[in-house]
């Protein structure tokens, strides 16, 4: 498994990880009888702060990880050649694509579902909710490309 | 999976330099391994740049590294379309 792969699965379980808090406090605001709009909004700010800030601790800390394991297979410390070449600058486009695609779907049934009649909080959370999902799918994408072997 | 049609010679040209691994080429030309074996395996096109740097290594002409088989692409369509 290259670098590129570990950072995007690093970022996938990140990912997952807040989409399952996410869905988990949604479905607790519904049991305790629907969507309040102060508790909601605390929700969806925290959950973008964590896919910002998560994510980028999560890559600062799988690259000091893997400088210190290639150190130690090596038993000595090599720059490492944590580059992105071609292929994987197509499969990261490739992947960006997947996302936008997923995004621009999401959006759009967020949208009419406040056209027929939902309530503005709703098509809030489901455009949040289609953002991580539009990564995660972006994210599958580039490794199901990367096993491939494109 | 499908191949591309752009067939290449690199493991028998490292074979010819001294058995050069796949990790040493590709330090030579910038890329990662992983890169450089899907090249060879034929699952992954390089760029017009890459296959320069490429034959460059090996010091040949970029037609001794690779060579394009149209009548893959077209066997491919059939397939397609069948």
């Amino acid at each position: 498994m290259s670098y590129q792969e570990k950072n995007i699965t690093v970022s996938l379980v990140s990912y997952l990880l807040i989409m399952g808090y996410y869905l988990v406090k949604l479905f607790q605001m519904f049991q305790e009888g629907g969507l309040v709009s102060t508790k909601l909004f605390s929700l969806w700010a925290l959950v973008i702060l964590a896919t910002i800030i998560v994510n980028i601790i999560a890559s600062i800390l799988t690259n000091i990880v893997l400088t210190i394991v290639e150190a130690i297979k090596a038993q000595k410390y090599d720059e490492p050649r944590f580059i992105a070449d071609e292929r994987d600058q197509l499969i990261g486009l490739k992947g960006i694509r997947s996302s936008y695609i997923t995004f621009s779907v999401g959006v759009l049934v967020s949208v009419l579902a406040f056209a027929f009649g939902q309530p503005p909080l709703v098509m809030i959370s489901l455009i949040i909710f289609f953002a991580i999902a539009a990564e995660i799918i972006g994210d599958i994408s580039q490794i199901y490309l990367y096993r491939r072997g494109f | 999976m499908e191949k591309c049609q752009v067939r290449n010679n690199i493991r028998k040209l490292r074979f010819h330099h001294d058995e050069m691994t796949q990790e040493q080429l590709a330090v030579k030309v910038g890329v990662t391994r992983q890169t450089i074996i899907a090249i060879e395996g034929a699952k992954y096109p390089p760029s017009l740049v890459l296959a320069f740097r490429i034959a460059l290594v090996f010091g040949v002409h970029l037609g001794e590294v690779f060579s394009y088989d149209p009548e893959d692409e077209s066997n491919q369509t059939i397939n397609k379309t069948s």
